[in-house]
C-alpha cells in the first residue's frame, strides 16, 4: 500500500534532486569560469542564485507541512529532518558556489598564479564529493555516504597548503596580492563546500541507520536507549 | 517523555507468559518487565493481544471460564497468576480503567466511597476528605464539588472518565492498568487524560493500551509493541518513535501496515 | 449525479403513503383503547358512588358495594407478587449473571419462556390440582399462588433482560476494584437495572390484576367480606365475570363499575411504570 506520506515525500524529493542539481551546477560552473578567467560564466552564475534559493523555501514549506499535518515518526520522521537538513545544506553551497563566482570576477583581470594544477585538483576532488554525497542521499547508500566522510580530512589539508602557498607567493612578490587574496577566498570556499558535502552523507547516515556520526563520534538515535 | 535512569525498579515482571482463550493462543511467549514510577505503553493492531494482556495483569480473565495463563508474571517478586492468590487483594493493589466512562449509578460522591468501603470503614469525614483529595488529583473537584449528590451518569464523557480514574486511585492501587482511557473522548477530554497520565507516573506504575499512537508518544516512558500475540519491540518510547531496531515496529508506527 | 425528477415525485408519493398508514394503524390502536375507556366511563360512572368501596356484593335487587371483591382481589394480588418478586428477581439474576451459557441455564429460560405465553387457565386448573384438590377448598392462598405463577415468568424475563443490558465494563470496572461478584450484583448490578427491573413488576402486577380464568378455580368467589386467605375469597374479576353474565340490571350495573375500576388501575400502574423507567436513579 502506497501511502499519502510516500507521495508526497516523493514530490518534495524530485524538488530536491533539481535544488541539488542546480547546486552542484553552480559549483561546477563557478570553479569553471574563476579557472578559465571567464567573468560572463561567473556573472550567470551570480544571476542563477535566485533559483536555488526559490528551491529551499518551497522545500522549507514542504517540511514544515510535513511536521504539522503528518508528524512523521521513526525512519519518516528521520527522512523528513534529513531532508530539511540537506535543503538547508545545498542553499549555503549555492551561496559558496556565489562567493567563488564572485572571485572569479575580481581575480579575472590578472594572470594565473602558478600553482593553478593545485587549486584545480582540489576544485575536482570537491566537486566529486558533493556529487558522492547527494548520489549516497538519493540511493540511500550509507557505504558511499561513509567514504565522503573520510575525504574531508584530505581536503582540509589541501586548503591549508593552499593557503600557505599562496602567503610564500606574495612574501616573494607583493604585487600578487590581490589574486593571491582571491585565491584564498576560493580555497576557504571550497573547503566549506567540502564540509557541507561532507554533512549530507551525515544525514545520509542518520536516515537510513539511525546513526549520528557528526563531529568523530558514531552513536545511535536516541543516544541512550536503556 | 523523559528517559529513565537504568536503575529503575521494575514493578511487573512478565516471564514466558502463554495466555489461551480455550485453545486458542492469544500470548505466545511475553517476557516484559514494566518500570515502576514510570509509563508504559502497550500498542500493535486490533486482536494483537495488548488488551488481553492489560487483563491478564489484574486477573481480569478469572471471570471467563475457557480462558487461562501460563508461565509468571511476578508484582514485587509475587507470582499473581498462581492460584493460591487472593484476587480481590491484587486487585486493590492493581487498579484499571476502562475505554467507556464506566461511572456506577450511584452519586458522584458515592462512585469515590464504594470502593473505598469494600475494604475499610470510614468515619464521614475523613471519607469527606478522601473524595475531596482524590477527586483534586483527578482534577475534577473543581467542576463537581457543588454537585457531588448528582448522579455520577449526569457527567460529561471526559468527566465521567476523570471520574473513574479518581475512583481507581481512591483505593491507593501501586500499578494502575489504562485500556484506551480515552479512545472515546473528544481531543479537550483526551488532552485533560493525557495530563493526568502524565501526573499519575510520579506515584504509580502505569501500564496503558492504546491505539493512537501520538497519545503512546506523548505521554509514556517505554512503548511495548506487540503483534499477533508476540511482543516484537520493548524500549524506550523515545527509541521506538525515532529509531526502533525492528522492521515491523517501524512499518505499524509510520502507517505502512496492511 | 443528479436526481431524476421523477424518482423524486414516486418517493415523495411513497413516502406521504407510508406516513398516512402509520397514522391509521396509530388511530385504529388508540381508538380501541379510547372506546373501551369511553364505554366503560359511560356506563360505569354514574354507580360510582361511596357504597361501592362501604358495602360487599348484594343479593340481587338489593343495595350493595365491591368492598368484599377489592379487599380479597387486593389480598390475592398483593401475595402473589409478594412470593412472585423475590423468586422472579433472584432467578433473572442468576439467568443474567452465572447461568447465562450454561446449559442449565438454557433449560430454565427455555421453561420459562413456556410458562410465559402459557394460558392463564392452564395455570389455574394446575393449582387447582396442586393445592385445591387436596386441601379440599378453594382458598385465597390458591388464587395468589395461581396468579404468583403468572407473575413470576414476567418478572424472571425482564430481570434477566435488564440486567443483560447492564454493560459487561461496567461489570468489569467493578470486579477490578476488587469487588466480589455478588457484591457487584446487589450493588451495581441491580442498581443500574432497577428502573427497569421495577417496571416490570409493575407490568407484571398489572397484568394478574385483570386474571380471572386462574382465580376460577383456586380462590372462587365469597359474598361476604373476608380476610381470610384460607377461605374462598371474592375478587373483581370474578366478581365482574359473574355479574355482567346475571340478568340482574343492579348486578350488571357493578359489573361495569368493577371494570372501570380494574381498567383504571392498570391504566394508572402503566403510567406509573413508565413514569419509573423514565426516570434516572
Amino acid at each position: 500500500m502506497e501511502r499519502h506520506f510516500e507521495k508526497e515525500i516523493a514530490r518534495v524529493m524530485e524538488t530536491l534532486l533539481a535544488m541539488a542539481d542546480e547546486a552542484e551546477k553552480a559549483v561546477k560552473a563557478s570553479l569553471q569560469a574563476f579557472l578559465a578567467k571567464d567573468a560572463a560564466a561567473a556573472q550567470s552564475v551570480l544571476d542563477n542564485e535566485h533559483a536555488i534559493n526559490t528551491f529551499e523555501i518551497t522545500i522549507d514549506n514542504d517540511v514544515v507541512k510535513f511536521f504539522a499535518l503528518q508528524q512523521p515518526v521513526a525512519v519518516d520522521l528521520r527522512l523528513v529532518l534529513a531532508i530539511q537538513m540537506v535543503n538547508n545544506e545545498l542553499e549555503r553551497i549555492g551561496d559558496h558556489a556565489v562567493n567563488i563566482a564572485e572571485s572569479a570576477i575580481q581575480c579575472s583581470p590578472f594572470d594565473p598564479l602558478e600553482d593553478l594544477p593545485d587549486l584545480f585538483r582540489m576544485g575536482e576532488m570537491v566537486t566529486t564529493m558533493l556529487g558522492n554525497s547527494l548520489e549516497s542521499f538519493f540511493t540511500k547508500n550509507s557505504e558511499l555516504a561513509r567514504a565522503q566522510l573520510l575525504k574531508d580530512d584530505e581536503v582540509d589539508e589541501m586548503n591549508r597548503s593552499m593557503i600557505l602557498k599562496s602567503i610564500d607567493i606574495v612574501k616573494k612578490n607583493p604585487a600578487l596580492i590581490e589574486p593571491a587574496i582571491e585565491y584564498i577566498r576560493v580555497s576557504k570556499n571550497l573547503e566549506r563546500i567540502a564540509d557541507l558535502s561532507t554533512n549530507i552523507a551525515e544525514e545520509e547516515i542518520f536516515h537510513d541507520q539511525a546513526r549520528m556520526v557528526k563531529h568523530h563520534t558514531d552513536t545511535t538515535v536516541p543516544p541512550f536507549s536503556h | 517523555m523523559n528517559d529513565n535512569s537504568p536503575e529503575t525498579k521494575i514493578k511487573v515482571s512478565v516471564k514466558q507468559l502463554n495466555f489461551f482463550y480455550n485453545d486458542t493462543l492469544a500470548l505466545k511467549d511475553i517476557s516484559l518487565d514494566f518500570p515502576d514510577r514510570s509509563v508504559t505503553a502497550l500498542i500493535g493492531p486490533s486482536g494483537c493481544g495488548k488488551s488481553t494482556l492489560l487483563r491478564v495483569l489484574n486477573r481480569m480473565y478469572d471471570l471467563y471460564p475457557g480462558q487461562r495463563a501460563e508461565g509468571r508474571v511476578e508484582v514485587d517478586g509475587e507470582n499473581i497468576i498462581s492460584p493460591g492468590v487472593t484476587v480481590s487483594a491484587l486487585r486493590a493493589k492493581i487498579g484499571m480503567v476502562f475505554q467507556r466512562p464506566t461511572p456506577f449509578p450511584m452519586s458522584i460522591y458515592d462512585n469515590i466511597a464504594f470502593p473505598v468501603r469494600l475494604y475499610r470503614r470510614l468515619p464521614r469525614q475523613q471519607m469527606d476528605e478522601l473524595v475531596e483529595e482524590v477527586l483534586s488529583k483527578a482534577a475534577l473537584w473543581n467542576e463537581v464539588k457543588d454537585k457531588l449528590n448528582r448522579s455520577g451518569l449526569s457527567l460529561s464523557g471526559g468527566q465521567q472518565q476523570r471520574l473513574c480514574i479518581a475512583r481507581t486511585i481512591a483505593i491507593k492501587p501501586e500499578i494502575v492498568l489504562l485500556d484506551e482511557p480515552a479512545s472515546a473522548l473528544d481531543p479537550i477530554s483526551m488532552g485533560q487524560i493525557d495530563e493526568l497520565i502524565e501526573e499519575l507516573r510520579h506515584e504509580y506504575c502505569v501500564i496503558m493500551v492504546t491505539h493512537n499512537l501520538q497519545q503512546a508518544s506523548r505521554v509514556s516512558d517505554y512503548t511495548a509493541f506487540l503483534y499477533l500475540g508476540e511482543l516484537i519491540e520493548f524500549d524506550t518510547t523515545n527509541a521506538i518513535f525515532t529509531s526502533p531496531k525492528i522492521k515491523r515496529t517501524e512499518d505499524y508506527i509510520t502507517g505502512r501496515f496492511g | 449525479m443528479k436526481l431524476d425528477p421523477g424518482i423524486l415525485r414516486k418517493r415523495r408519493l411513497m413516502n406521504r403513503f407510508m406516513i398516512g398508514l402509520f397514522h391509521l394503524a396509530m388511530i385504529v390502536s388508540i381508538g380501541v383503547l379510547a372506546a373501551i375507556l369511553i364505554k366503560l366511563v359511560a356506563d360505569g360512572v354514574h354507580s360510582l358512588a361511596p357504597s361501592v368501596f362501604t358495602m360487599s356484593t348484594p343479593a340481587p335487587g338489593s343495595k350493595g358495594g365491591l368492598f368484599n371483591a377489592i379487599v380479597g382481589s387486593v389480598l390475592v394480588v398483593f401475595f402473589a407478587i409478594l412470593f412472585a418478586v423475590p423468586i422472579g428477581v433472584l432467578a433473572g439474576t442468576y439467568l443474567a449473571e452465572y447461568g447465562r451459557d450454561s446449559r442449565f441455564g438454557h433449560v430454565v429460560r427455555f421453561c420459562n419462556d413456556i410458562l410465559l405465553s402459557a394460558p392463564s387457565i392452564i395455570t389455574g386448573l394446575f393449582i387447582y390440582g396442586l393445592v385445591v384438590l387436596p386441601v379440599g377448598h378453594f382458598s385465597g392462598w390458591a388464587g395468589a399462588l395461581a396468579l404468583c405463577f403468572i407473575a413470576l415468568p414476567v418478572i424472571i424475563r425482564t430481570t434477566e433482560d435488564m440486567l443483560r443490558l447492564v454493560p459487561d465494563t461496567l461489570r468489569e470496572a467493578t470486579i477490578a476494584l476488587g469487588c466480589p461478584y455478588w457484591k457487584m450484583i446487589v450493588s451495581i448490578g441491580w442498581r443500574a437495572a432497577r428502573p427497569g427491573i421495577v417496571t416490570g413488576i409493575i407490568l407484571a402486577l398489572a397484568r394478574i390484576s385483570g386474571e380471572t380464568a386462574p382465580l376460577l378455580f383456586t380462590s372462587l368467589n365469597n359474598q361476604f367480606t373476608s380476610f381470610s386467605m384460607n377461605a374462598p375469597l371474592s375478587t373483581l374479576p370474578i366478581v365482574i365475570f359473574q355479574f355482567a353474565m346475571s340478568p340482574y340490571r343492579d348486578w350488571q350495573q357493578l359489573a361495569w363499575v368493577g371494570s372501570l375500576l380494574i381498567t383504571v388501575t392498570v391504566l394508572a400502574l402503566s403510567i406509573f411504570a413508565r413514569l419509573f423507567s423514565r426516570r434516572k436513579t
